[in-house]
């Protein structure tokens, strides 16, 4: 459909995008990055911040990731893709605090932890390093915006409820706000209910995962 | 054959470390005017939300304290002085306003690095509000007596990040005023 040498079509290439969105969420599907999630979703402020900044270091790390596939010897690949993506991790860093101050002060310590956002290192191990640039791409983008709508949806129950306020808004004067929520087990709380209520409404997600998973792998 | 592979990692790991060094030095070079001049313009809103009536601020120094002369025309108003916690995430910047007779003016956070939520309230302000409930607690009293449990109050879930302002604002601004005043 797209020319490429015949081997990719437009809705082949679409999926390698729209998979990030929802059938292979980061956060609700494949499970990984809980860690900042966990951390950071205290507000939705942060969550989109960090989304954003999360969704840059993956593609700029897929890009060069699979740009030097070929020439990154198998046993030392690890550290050459750490090297990658802290890199693109520091750039976003001082960008941050030269343009965004703000929220790099919100955010603060957890964007240089973006460096070892499973997220970020998953998608370069199992997918950038053996695929093609611009399929790499499209996952990064997929995978980037899936994380922060993730992102989004789980700081906004935990702002709402622990706080009252929705992007520092105040929405609600009329409870005392549980603390919890903006503490630890209101992230797990979060996530985890999260995480069952969208297994619920899809039906076997487990097996139809694992169906996926195995045709892909023999392909 | 084994020289080779090594050989092979060693050149392909130094290439894109050295490849990682260049783009980073660029990028830093690029951004360091812009990220100092964030901290400086930070630190110039935080002296005039202080002392408001100053309308002069030279930047000073004694004995490694940094502060700043706040004048107006030639009479003294006060002193703003830098001041620096070990909070519960990592450095609390701050800028506190002195009066020359000891009494706390206003406190001002430049940078912290607290949990959001619950150390951070130590720089949040409700819309409408200057400044945060916790730092507001310091306006009017003299330095060298402000402690929490004492005059000042924690904030909730927050006691390492309070007490870290606290102490270093009482520990600095007094021993700033006893050195300025020689």
């Amino acid at each position: 459909m797209w020319g490429f040498g015949g081997r990719c079509n437009g809705v082949r290439l679409l999926g390698e995008f729209v998979k990030g969105l929802w059938r292979e969420n980061p956060t609700f599907r494949i499970v990984l990055g809980l860690c900042p999630t966990l951390a950071v979703s205290t507000c939705v402020a942060n969550g989109i911040g960090m989304g954003l900044a999360a969704t840059f270091v993956l593609l700029g790390s897929n890009i060069f990731v699979s740009l030097v596939r070929n020439i990154v010897p198998e046993k030392v690949r690890i550290p050459c893709y750490i090297v990658i993506i802290a890199t693109f991790v520091t750039i976003a860093d001082l960008f941050m605090k030269a343009y965004s101050p703000l929220l790099s002060r919100a955010l603060g310590m957890f964007v240089p932890l973006i460096v070892v956002n499973c997220i970020v290192l998953g998608r370069a191990e199992v997918f950038s390093s053996k695929e093609p640039l611009l399929k790499s791409i499209l996952d990064a983008l997929g995978m980037g915006l899936g994380f922060t709508w993730a992102l989004i949806l789980i700081s906004a129950i935990r702002e709402l409820l622990g706080n009252g306020t929705i992007l520092g808004f105040s929405i609600s004067r009329s409870f005392e706000p549980p603390l919890f929520m903006i503490l630890a087990p209101g992230a797990l709380l979060t996530i985890g209910i999260l995480i069952g209520i969208l297994n619920y409404f899809t039906m076997n997600p487990v097996r139809k995962l694992f169906s996926n998973g195995m045709k892909r792998s023999l392909k | 054959m084994k020289m080779n592979q090594m050989a092979r990692f060693g050149i392909v790991l130094g290439v894109i470390c050295l490849t990682a060094t260049l783009v980073l030095a660029v990028t830093y070079h690029i951004t360091k005017p812009k990220i100092d001049e964030q901290m400086r313009l930070e630190e110039r809103k935080a002296l005039e939300a202080i002392l408001p009536e100053a309308d002069t601020f030279t930047e000073k120094s004694v004995d490694g304290i940094g502060y700043f002369e706040a004048l107006k025309g030639d009479r003294l108003v006060g002193y703003c002085v830098r001041v620096t916690a070990n909070g519960y995430g990592s450095f609390i910047r701050m800028v506190v306003g002195v009066k020359p007779d000891g009494v706390i003016e206003g406190v001002e956070i430049i940078e912290n690095q607290e949990t959001p939520g619950l150390g951070a309230k130590i720089d949040e302000q409700k819309p409408g509000e200057k400044r945060s409930r916790f730092l507001r607690q310091f306006e009017g009293k003299p330095a060298q007596s402000v402690e929490v449990k004492k005059n000042i109050d924690a904030i909730t879930g927050a006691t390492i990040s309070s007490k870290a302002v606290t102490d270093a604002v009482r520990e600095k601004v007094t021993e700033f005023l006893s050195k300025v005043k020689r």
